[in-house]
This record gives C-alpha cells, structure tokens and sequence, in this order.
C-alpha cells in the first residue's frame, strides 16, 4: 500500500471529520479515544500484519510516526 | 477413562491434559502445534495419543474420529478447550472474521459433539464439558465476534443437553473470567499497564490461573456429576458479580 492511500483509509476506518495528512497528529483529533486506539491496531493488523503494542501506542505521534512504527518497507 | 481433548497444547488444554493423565485416563488429544508439549508427550507415551488437526477445516472433523483408536473401548468424555480470542471492534467485524471465529469456537464444536455423540464413538452416560468464557454473558467494547461466539457456545450446550440426556450423556459449559495463558499473554500485549490494572482490579480474587478453572471442568466429567446437564459454570475470582 502507498502512503496516500494509507492516510486515506485511516481517514476512513477512524471515520475522521477533518482531513489529515502526514504531519496530522493524531492523538489531537476530537474523534481520538480507546475505540479509535482498537480500531487503529485492528486497521495495522490486517493491512500490514503488524501487531501495535502499548508501547508502539503510546510512541505514536504524527500520522508519519504511524508509518515509522508500521515500517517503511511495508509501503510502496 | 478414555478422553477427546481439543486445545491440548496450550493453555487450559494442556493443564487439562496434564491432570486427566495424572489421573489415570487415556487422552486423544487434538492440536496443531504438539512441539510446544514435546517432553511432557515423551514422558506420558503410553497415555496420550496425539492427533494433528486444524479444526477451522470444520467439514474434515468426521475423519478424525474414524481414526480413533477405540479397539479396547468407546469414549468417556470429550473436552473442548481450542478456541481463539481476537480484539476486533465492529466497524471491522465483517462476516469474514466472524466466520472465522465462529468456525473454531462454534462450529467446531457442534461438529464434534455431532460426531462424538453417534453410538459407535461413544459410551452411554459420556460427558461433554465446553469452554465458554464469562464473556459468553457479559460483553466489552471489541468483543463482538468473541462474546457472540460464546454466548452461542451457551445455546449449543443447552440444546444438545436435552437431546442427548435419553443417552444419559451429559453436556456442560465452563465459563473462565481472565486466566494466564498465552492466550490473555497476547491480549495484554495490546493494552498498556494501567489498562490491565482497571481489568485486574475488576476480578475481585485476582487473574486465574489454569490450575483454578481444570477441577471444575475434571468434576463435570466425572461421575459425581452425573445429575448435572445443560449448565454453566462461572469460574471467574468474582468478576461477574459487579
Ligand atoms: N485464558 C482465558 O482467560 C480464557 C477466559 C475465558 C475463556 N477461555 C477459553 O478457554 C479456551 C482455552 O483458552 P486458553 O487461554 O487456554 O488459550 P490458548 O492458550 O491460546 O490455547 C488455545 C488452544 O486452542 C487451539 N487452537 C486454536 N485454534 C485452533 C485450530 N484452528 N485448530 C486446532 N486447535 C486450535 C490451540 O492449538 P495450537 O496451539 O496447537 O494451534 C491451543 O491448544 C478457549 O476456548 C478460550 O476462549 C479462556
């Protein structure tokens, strides 16, 4: 999966209201809360076969960040 | 005693396994896995007899008792304990998850109990004990495929215990609140400190432990048991009484 279509999707599967991009930091969107965590790690999971952590959870920042802990080589 | 043990290899399977050969019965125990058991199956040979098998394959379940060996004797009892648990909120629930996690904990199941129940397989008077989960009656945010799938476990074993009691075979349901094992191991992977901290502080008695839930499960399939059908046995430190 490419970047672009990797924000798109998180966009959708956390069903966000603003747009975000890769400087977005996450844990600062209004719809971000322990459901949205779940889903995140459940999104992770099936895309890339990579299981979050708590701590991977807690390191997330920016939606670049995201991608950093997933792993560049899992992107086209 | 002769036992179908499903999950064998981990978990409250394999402290099952542990303590029905202690206890002087022959186990037909079922896995995918068996290297994790290596040395204990080395030192018990002659009790156990191990049978390779991936139970979400549901329609192949029939095979595995025509290769039963049950020349010196029917079977006793059968012990379903494999079963998966997955974090998965709705919005990613599609019918291709629950399919998954209904096929190993659901329909395996009946398709075992189904195979298991037919005469030439079984003895008269044989029990059957579940694994639900205190989840099967109670519910938590991400859990829909796994609490629906042991919620239905709870039917199976009510329905199955009234069929099947003019055979005096008897069908039970135990239902563990949080256990250690590999399988809560990689659940609490997932959440941080305090997370588990609020789960724990909810079992009044502490998480469990597999020696805490198999005594239940060995008495439900013995004969002091034998008036006891179509039940569900919470064994959870107190959880489900908040
Ligand atoms: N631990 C808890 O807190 C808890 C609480 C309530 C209920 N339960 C229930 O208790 C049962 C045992 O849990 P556990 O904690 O002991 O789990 P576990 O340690 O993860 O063991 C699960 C067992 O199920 C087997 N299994 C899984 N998928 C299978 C498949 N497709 N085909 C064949 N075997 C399969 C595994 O075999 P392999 O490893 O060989 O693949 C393993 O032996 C489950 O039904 C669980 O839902 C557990």
């Amino acid at each position: 999966m490419d970047k672009k279509s990797f924000i798109l999707k998180l966009q959708n599967d956390l069903e966000l209201e603003t747009e975000i991009n890769e400087t977005s930091i996450l844990k600062d969107l209004d719809e971000w809360d322990s459901m949205t965590e779940m889903v995140l790690i459940g999104l992770v999971n099936e895309e890339f076969s990579v299981r979050l952590n708590h701590d991977d959870i807690e390191k997330i920042s920016t939606v670049d960040s995201l991608i950093e802990i997933i792993g560049f080589d899992k992107f086209d | 005693m002769k036992v179908l043990l499903t999950g064998a290899t981990s978990g409250i399977g394999f402290e099952t396994l542990k303590q029905l050969v202690n206890n002087g019965c022959f186990v037909y125990a079922i896995g995918r896995d068996f290297s994790k058991i290596e040395l204990f199956l080395k030192e018990n040979r002659s009790s156990i007899e191990t049978y390779e098998f991936d139970l979400a394959i549901v329609d192949n379940i029939e095979n595995i008792f025509s290769k039963l060996d049950l020349d010196n004797g029917k079977l006793d009892a059968m012990i379903h304990c494999a079963g998966i648990e997955e974090t998965t909120p709705l919005i990613q629930s599609t019918p291709e998850k629950l399919d998954h996690m209904f096929n190993i904990n659901v329909f395996s199941g009946i398709e075992l109990l189904r195979s298991f129940s037919k005469k030439k397989y079984c003895n008269d008077g044989a029990s059957v004990v579940f694994l639900s989960s205190v989840m099967g009656i109670l519910g938590q945010p991400g859990k829909i495929g796994y609490c629906a799938s042991k919620a239905a476990v709870l039917g199976v074993v009510k329905s199955s215990a009234l069929e099947l009691a003019r055979r005096k075979i008897r069908v039970n349901a135990v239902l563990p609140g949080i256990v250690n094992t590999p399988m809560t191991k990689l659940l609490f992977e997932s959440i941080n400190e305090s997370q588990i901290d609020k789960i724990k502080e909810m079992h009044p008695l502490g998480f469990g432990e597999v020696e805490d839930v198999v005594p239940t499960i060995l008495f439900l399939i013995s004969d002091k048991a034998r008036w006891i059908t179509g039940q569900s046995f919470v064994i959870d430190g107190g959880y489900s009484v908040h």
